[in-house]
């Protein structure tokens, strides 16, 4: 069956998307084996000291991973408009059985933006303060607050991840495909993304 | 836990017996094979400065005048205070690095320890240094001495019993007979193991009033630490509600059948 497709994601963006999404999950994995110390987890890498440079080392190539994404999603993220406050009200059309139909939206949606700036900031957090422990000499009051601030981003990297997995799978069939071959078919582009394809005068 | 330890040892520490000898720094690196450092003469007989990972007690020389007594000195015998709640153990994030002994000392395993530094964070006595290769590096209350019937080194070699190691519940009640009616981290962090018999507000001797956790880390064990395991949980159980009782956008279809 040919279809008219439209390419929605570049290779270089769904391959840093693959290296962020696998760093953020070895990490959460790691995090939880820190929190509660489990043996469990630590078992799977060895040793203490080897888990620990796992966590760190991926900390690294997440951080980098995250600065790739400014330059795909963060002017996206950036440009809210009336029609995202709609699209809020409207819970983005997941609250009901029925089609509910949601305000014009651009290349991603509101949900997206706001996961993406929550992610960003969540992101930037958890890597200051990473590297604040891991690197900086011990001082007390510098230790508290980034331990602190690590593990309130934890909390919000658990809760919106796995989310995130859901609405771009399950919730969503459909939208995996763009992070795996980029595309999308053209109709239901022109259905999800009226905005983008205004932009693009289709 | 700790409180109900009934083969808890402790150090029982009197400042005012204290001659300011050293003898238990020197008693304390000869046993645990520490180095010594070169410092320098900041104008006080404190050497060395602070608690370093090759000093795993010091002697505080503080000079603080009473009215009856124009040149108090005061010597105060400082190290790992082993908390019954200890703030490290609560903080670390690798297991076995940081142990109770079954005299409930608070130990540590350099070979399990990660060097994460945590434990600076947790300890309300500001107590844990680290080595050169990274590890943590305190005073273990001589655990491999006291596994086998001895005294920790420096209460061994203090020659005026300014420094006491016994049974915990013995020591307290030796210092109640002696008419101090508060020792010093009797009740704190469900009890500390290194205890003061102190004449005075244990500030004149540099000491916290009431020691605690800090907020910060009592925030993380309480409500962080729960919210990560709830905050998980719910995020894949409200996916899986939604999937079953509202069930997926059908962009897809929609399109198909237009």
């Amino acid at each position: 069956m040919s279809e008219k497709t439209l390419v929605k994601a570049t290779t270089a963006e769904i391959i840093n998307h693959w290296i962020l999404a696998v760093s953020c999950i070895l990490l959460i994995i790691t995090g939880y084996g820190f929190v509660f110390k489990m043996e469990g987890i630590y078992a799977l890498f060895g040793s203490n000291t080897t888990m620990k440079w796992v966590h760190n080392w991926t900390g690294v190539i997440f951080t980098f991973s995250l600065a790739g994404t400014l330059f795909n999603y963060l002017g996206e993220a950036l440009d809210l408009s009336r029609d995202d406050w709609n699209w809020i009200k409207l819970g983005g059309g997941y609250l009901s059985k029925k089609h509910v139909q949601v305000p014009p939206m651009g290349k991603i949606n509101t949900g997206q933006k706001l996961y993406y700036l929550a992610i960003l900031a969540g992101g930037f957090g958890i890597a200051v303060s990473g590297l604040a422990i891991w690197l900086l000499p011990g001082m007390r009051t510098l230790i508290q607050v980034s331990h602190l601030v690590h593990n309130l981003a934890f909390v919000l990297f658990v809760v919106a991840v796995p989310a995130h997995i859901y609405l771009g799978t399950l919730a969503n069939p459909g939208l995996l495909r763009i992070m795996i071959d980029g595309t999308v078919p053209l109709e239901v582009a022109k259905k999800r993304y009226p905005k983008w394809m205004k932009e693009l005068g289709i | 836990m700790a409180n109900t330890n009934e083969n808890r040892k402790a150090l029982l520490i009197s400042p005012e017996l204290c001659i300011g000898c050293r003898g238990c720094q020197t008693a304390c690196k000869n046993w645990n094979q520490l180095s010594s450092e070169k410092t320098k003469n900041s104008g006080t007989y404190q050497n060395p400065p602070d608690l370093a990972p090759t000093a795993y007690n010091i002697i505080r020389y503080s000079e603080v005048p009473s009215e009856s007594n124009p040149v108090r000195w005061l010597f105060v015998s400082r190290r790992c205070m082993h908390c019954g709640d200890a703030g490290c153990m609560k903080i670390c994030p690798a297991p076995g690095a940081l142990y109770k002994t079954k005299e409930g000392a608070v130990a540590a395993d350099r070979d399990k320890c990660i060097g994460c530094k945590l434990c600076v964070a947790g300890c309300p006595f500001n107590v844990p240094r680290y080595d050169s290769s990274n590890k943590i590096s305190k005073c273990t209350l001589c655990s491999d001495r006291i596994a086998e019937g001895l005294s920790p080194a420096c209460a061994q070699t203090c020659p005026t019993g300014a420094i006491r190691f016994g049974d915990r519940n013995e020591l307290l009640a030796s210092a109640k007979k002696a008419g101090y009616s508060k020792v010093y981290g009797e009740a704190d962090l469900t009890g500390l193991g290194t205890l003061y018999a102190f004449k005075d507000a244990p500030k004149i001797y540099g000491m916290d009033e009431n020691p605690a956790i800090p907020e910060s880390v009592i925030f993380w064990h309480n409500v962080l630490k729960p919210l990560s395991v709830i905050g998980l949980g719910g995020a894949v159980a409200g996916a899986l509600l939604h999937y079953a009782v509202i069930g997926p956008h059908k962009d897809d279809e929609e399109v198909k059948k237009s």
